[in-house]
């Protein structure tokens, strides 16, 4: 999805795992997850890079979707999809 | 699905490699992974209950140590007792004292450790954990 299409996602739950270093970020989409409907969006805000790639693989293991992410004012966005 | 294994043998009692171990629990929790930890040798010291909040020794880049601490500080780095704390509440973490390793430290009962011990072992159960564990690390 673009940057565009991303932003005008509905989120169902926000995870807002700024300020801190990995696994925290990580830790924190795990423990939120259960709180997303099946086929809810999950927003996660992280200023830590390496959650870009942690986040789409542990998704895909779980069978969950992966929508995209961008860069903004120092942090990242990342979507997934229950 | 049934939930891979990890066994961690834990010799260090530098926070350095504590706080990486912690790291590596963080992304075993995060996979549900089953995980099993023995405590051997100077990783005992650092599970004293008198030791645990105040020993600060590293085991590399030993000159560079106060920058190392600050940098933890700063990117707001759990302790490492508190990042397994963490994994312990997300998924099966069983920590073993070694007896052997308790008593080099002079902590002869479970009570001696901090409260992430869960029992004191021998190295039987060790080796037979590692024999089934679908990943085996030594820090």
């Amino acid at each position: 999805m673009t940057t565009e299409e991303l932003k005008k996602l509905k989120a169902d739950k926000v995870v807002d795992a700024r300020g801190t270093a990995c696994p925290g970020p990580l830790l924190a989409v795990k423990q939120a997850i259960a709180d997303v409907p099946d086929g809810g969006i999950m927003e996660i805000l992280s200023s830590d890079e390496g959650t870009k790639k942690d986040v789409p693989r542990w998704a895909e293991k779980r069978g969950y979707q992966y929508l995209g992410d961008f860069e903004e004012s120092g942090y990242f966005t990342i979507y997934l999809k229950k | 699905m049934e939930k891979k294994k990890l066994c961690l043998a834990l010799y260090t009692g530098s926070v350095d490699k504590l706080t990486a171990a912690g790291v590596i629990l963080g992304g075993a929790a995060a996979e549900d992974m089953d995980v099993e930890i023995f405590i051997l040798l100077q990783a005992a010291f650092a599970f004293k209950k008198e030791n645990a909040m105040v020993n600060d020794r590293v085991a590399e880049i030993t000159d560079k140590k106060d920058d190392f601490l600050a940098s933890l500080k700063r990117l707001g780095t759990p302790h490492w007792t508190e990042a397994f704390r963490k994994a312990k509440e997300l998924t099966s973490v069983k920590i073993h004292i070694c007896g052997f390793a308790g008593k080099v430290w002079h902590g002869e009962k479970l009570d001696d450790f901090i409260d992430l011990a869960d029992d004191i072992c021998g190295i039987a159960q060790y080796i037979q954990t590692a024999e089934v564990a679908d990943l085996n690390l030594f820090i």
